[in-house]
């Protein structure tokens, strides 16, 4: 059997597929968290060589500073295809990708201040992780507002794409902020990530829970990606014959 | 229980993390399904418009 995979580049046939989805994403995502949570809670030591209780912020901390990296480099990508291809679609999921990317920068910032006071006895510091997740978070609000700003859709698909591809650079670079080569040239008071050093219960719990992540961004993007979808193409006949404005 | 949420002391730093993460996660979603909302209300809104205006010139 052959699958054409084109289709679903197609908002008429995506639309449907994605409303599909979205139930299913949601269940893996309750699911996956409440396990991970769980795992995390109870399977657990409460008091680490190093850390106490509070370690276990590092669950929805690292899930979402993962996100809000891995969401970015997502973006960029579907960005991307949107240029080279200059397909709707494309540019539709990079614009649905930076609210939930935007959502889990902040939900690291927050939960990343809270367990900074209780390890570190500050809330906030300009270290090179910090800051460079800071700059993450402005380069997201930058996308979202120079999308708004411009009236033509082609138009800001396109600007905001380019914009999008220069803050790639951030990637790295937050990346290398973590696992400093030397700790000496970057005075980095973010621990290092450095997941075999771990404990196998708290790395588990930790996992799930990105998972769970995963399955909720899912969940998200398309959600919103439906809504873009009604949006720009409410002027097509297969919009109308829809049965959401037929009943 | 009680020692349960009380985590050692930390059960304020645990909880309100715990809780942001939460409260962001439902937010989204729910303003999504607010937003789809009023975008389907506004093309039917628009639709009933059109097809006024078609039978008015039809008359």
């Amino acid at each position: 059997m052959k699958i054409n995979w084109f289709k679903y580049s197609a908002p008429m046939n995506f639309y449907p597929l994605a409303g599909k989805l979205i139930p299913l994403f949601w269940i893996l995502a309750i699911a996956l968290i409440a396990l991970g949570l769980y795992w995390g809670f109870f399977k657990t030591a409460d008091v680490l060589s190093d850390q106490k209780q509070y370690y276990r912020i590092i669950y929805v901390h690292v899930a979402s500073a993962w996100m809000a990296m891995w969401l970015y480099a997502v973006m960029v990508a579907w960005a991307m295809v949107g240029l080279v291809f200059n397909t709707r679609l494309s540019f539709m999921m990079a614009s649905a990708t930076a609210i939930t990317g935007t959502v889990m920068t902040v939900i690291a910032l927050a939960t990343g201040a809270i367990w900074g006071k209780t390890s570190w006895g500050t809330w906030w510091d300009w270290d090179p992780k910090l800051t460079s997740f800071l700059i993450l978070l402005f380069v997201y609000i930058g996308y979202i507002a120079l999308q708004s700003a411009i009236d033509d859709v082609r138009r800001s698909d396109k600007a905001s794409a380019l914009l999008a591809l220069v803050g790639l650079a951030l990637v790295p670079i937050i990346y290398y902020a973590v696992n400093c080569p030397d700790p000496n040239e970057c005075a980095s008071l973010h621990q290092e990530s450095s997941l075999e050093r771990v404990e196998s219960n708290i790395l588990i719990a930790m996992l799930i829970t990105t998972l769970g992540f995963w399955m909720y961004s899912f969940a998200t993007i398309l959600m919103r990606v439906r809504t873009i979808i009604l949006e720009r193409e409410r002027n097509t006949s297969w919009v109308s014959k829809l049965k959401e404005f037929n009943n | 229980m009680n020692e349960f949420f009380h985590m050692g002391g930390f059960g304020a730093y645990i909880w309100s993390a715990m809780g942001i993460a939460a409260l962001l996660m439902v937010l989204e979603p729910v303003t999504l399904v607010f937003r789809r909302r009023s975008v389907i209300a506004q093309i039917k809104r628009n639709k009933r418009l059109e097809e006024r205006r078609l039978n008015n010139e039809k008359n």
